[in-house]
């Protein structure tokens, strides 16, 4: 047995790939057009990690989530998210990042003509097949949230909070092992927002890996974990 | 997490696009009934104009066929001998390959099959129609030369010696050359119309569903079924425009060409049905195969 791990071991290293659960940025430089937001940033996150990354707005913490699974492509730097090398792909392979991690954005990009469980089932239909009853899942995950009896409900009868909690069911419904999550405590109550952190760190327990960014002073102060602090200023001509 | 096996995701997973696609097609119903309507005038007006065109440049090519066959008219009066040493002398130029004699009767019995002359044929007491030396012409180059010997001759009448001119020959295939150029030009017209029509609808489907598209594409649903109910779309609009055109085709297979056959015997047009089979065949296909293309030209975001 330890023949065999010396030998896995060695192949990770040998490919450079970090383990699974991980994320590792190694000088990313990345900005939209003529301005880089950042530039030679290095990070890393160990599975099961939890981790803040807070800066004033406009600092570039979407951007950094964003290029975590892919949507903004580093101009230069390595990013391994998972043990996928999110730099190498092309547009059309962020798939292959976004069905590994479970993602919460900003602006919660519901579809508004599908109700809340719809949200929730629908991209565990098309993205993932393979899971044995998606149904019971994204009820599951509803519950998990505590929206289980808005199931029926479309986005646009739902409050910011509900809309928001919509979200984190559809991150979650599909149990990845790392979750990048991008202000989810912006639009709800203190009290939701403490369930919301620990429902965050329950996941967190159970070895999930966790990147959050956000503002919410009450969320860093009652739910301590490590912070990455992102400058504003550095942006630069690219 | 509970996974299936791929004997039973597979077949689930087929099930969930269609369900996905035809959510997406259900609220655009009326809009892509209006499209295919219009995808099918326009196809359905360019295989109008093809069928006539593809009958007419058969008759032509039929009829250059024949033009090969190269006659020289000889007076009543020519001796045996004057002939078979104008056959010779026709038989020896270069771009001729055979020369054979033919009789007054021989192109009496000929006329009478010929549906322009068998009126001729058929009311008149002594027989119009010359003897001739029907010439072979392996190029339609030799008509000059062949005219040139035979207007010397004795033995060819002297008012008609031949059967046409060179020039007409150029005419002719001339002509057929066109026709030819006219088919694949209203093809690929049409076809370019018909892309345009249907790729505005596809463009305004896109615009209509940037959005949830952005959403599908940010939660990893994979891409390309993402682009399948546009797909999808832009091949039933194909399919349900070629069918029209179909119908188009075969009413005017069925009704007007016999029409015009009967009233205009000397376009010849002749039997409609092979010709019609392959135009529908060869919209379907290369309309299919167009919107497709167009459909999977739009840009999804990264
Ligand atoms: N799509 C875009 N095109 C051009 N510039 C952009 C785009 N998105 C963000 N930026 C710029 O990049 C910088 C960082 O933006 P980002 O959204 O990452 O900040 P943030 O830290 O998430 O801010 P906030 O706390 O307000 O969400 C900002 O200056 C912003 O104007
Ligand atoms: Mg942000």
């Amino acid at each position: 047995m330890p023949e065999l791990a010396r030998r896995f071991g060695g192949w990770y290293r040998k490919l450079g790939v970090p383990a699974p659960g991980s994320i590792q940025l190694r000088n990313v430089t990345a900005g939209y057009g003529g301005i880089n937001v950042f530039s030679d940033l290095a990070l890393d996150v160990r599975p099961g990690e939890f981790v803040y990354l807070v800066g004033p707005s406009g600092a570039g913490k979407s951007t950094l989530l964003k290029v975590l699974y892919g949507t903004v492509r580093p101009r230069r730097g390595s990013v391994f998210v998972d043990g996928v090398a999110v730099h190498r792909l092309h547009s059309w392979q962020t798939g292959k990042i976004r069905r590994r991690v479970g993602c919460i954005f900003q602006e919660f990009e519901l579809l508004a003509h599908l109700t809340a469980l719809e949200n929730v089932l629908l991209p565990l239909q098309l993205a993932h097949p393979r899971i044995h009853d998606p149904q019971a899942y994204a009820l599951d995950a509803l519950e998990l949230v505590g929206l289980k009896d808005k199931a029926n409900e479309y986005p646009q009868t739902l409050s910011g909070g509900q809309q928001q909690r919509v979200a984190i069911a559809r991150a979650i419904a599909h149990q990845p092992r790392i979750l990048l999550a991008d202000e989810p405590t912006g639009n709800v109550d203190s009290r939701t927002s403490s369930e919301i952190m620990e429902l965050f760190h329950q996941l967190n327990e159970l070895g999930g890996t966790v990147v959050m960014a956000t503002h919410d002073e009450y969320v860093l102060s009652r739910f301590p974990a490590r912070t990455i602090e992102l400058q504003p200023g550095l942006l630069e001509a690219a | 997490m509970r996974f299936v096996p791929a004997s039973t995701w597979a077949p689930r997973y087929v099930g969930s696009v269609v369900a996905y696609c035809w959510r997406c097609w259900r609220h655009r119903m009326m809009i892509w009934l209006a499209t295919a309507v219009a995808v099918g005038a326009v196809l359905s007006l360019a295989v109008a104009a093809e069928l006539f065109l593809v009958l007419a440049s058969r008759s032509l090519a039929y009829q250059a066929r024949t033009a090969s066959e190269f006659q020289v008219f000889l007076s009543d009066g020519a001796q045996a001998s004057q002939v078979s040493q104008l056959e010779s002398q026709i038989t020896d130029l270069p771009g001729v390959k055979s020369v054979s004699y033919r009789s007054k009767q021989q192109a009496l019995a000929i006329a009478r099959q010929d549906p322009t002359l068998a009126r001729m044929a058929q009311y008149t007491q002594n027989n119009p129609f010359p003897a001739s030396l029907v010439v072979q012409l392996a190029d339609p180059a030799a008509a000059s030369r062949v005219t040139a010997v035979a207007v010397k001759d004795p033995a060819t009448d002297p008012q008609i010696p031949t059967s046409y001119t060179p020039g007409q020959g150029d005419k002719l295939s001339g002509f057929l050359s066109l026709a030819r150029g006219l088919v694949v030009g209203i093809a690929v017209a049409a076809l370019g119309v018909a892309s345009l029509v249907a790729v505005v609808l596809l463009r305004s489907e896109i615009r209509a569903r940037r959005p949830e598209l952005r959403i599908l594409v940010l939660v990893g649903t994979p891409r390309l079924v993402i682009r399948l109910p546009v797909l999808a779309e832009a091949c039933s609009l194909a399919v349900a425009g070629s069918l029209l055109a179909t119908l188009t085709l075969s009413a005017m297979g069925t009704r007007v060409v016999p029409v015009i056959n009967s009233y205009l015997p000397f376009l010849q047009l002749g039997n409609p049905t092979n010709s019609m089979a392959l135009l529908s065949v060869l919209t379907l296909a290369s309309s299919v195969l167009t919107l497709g293309f167009c459909s999977l030209m739009v840009r999804l975001p990264r």
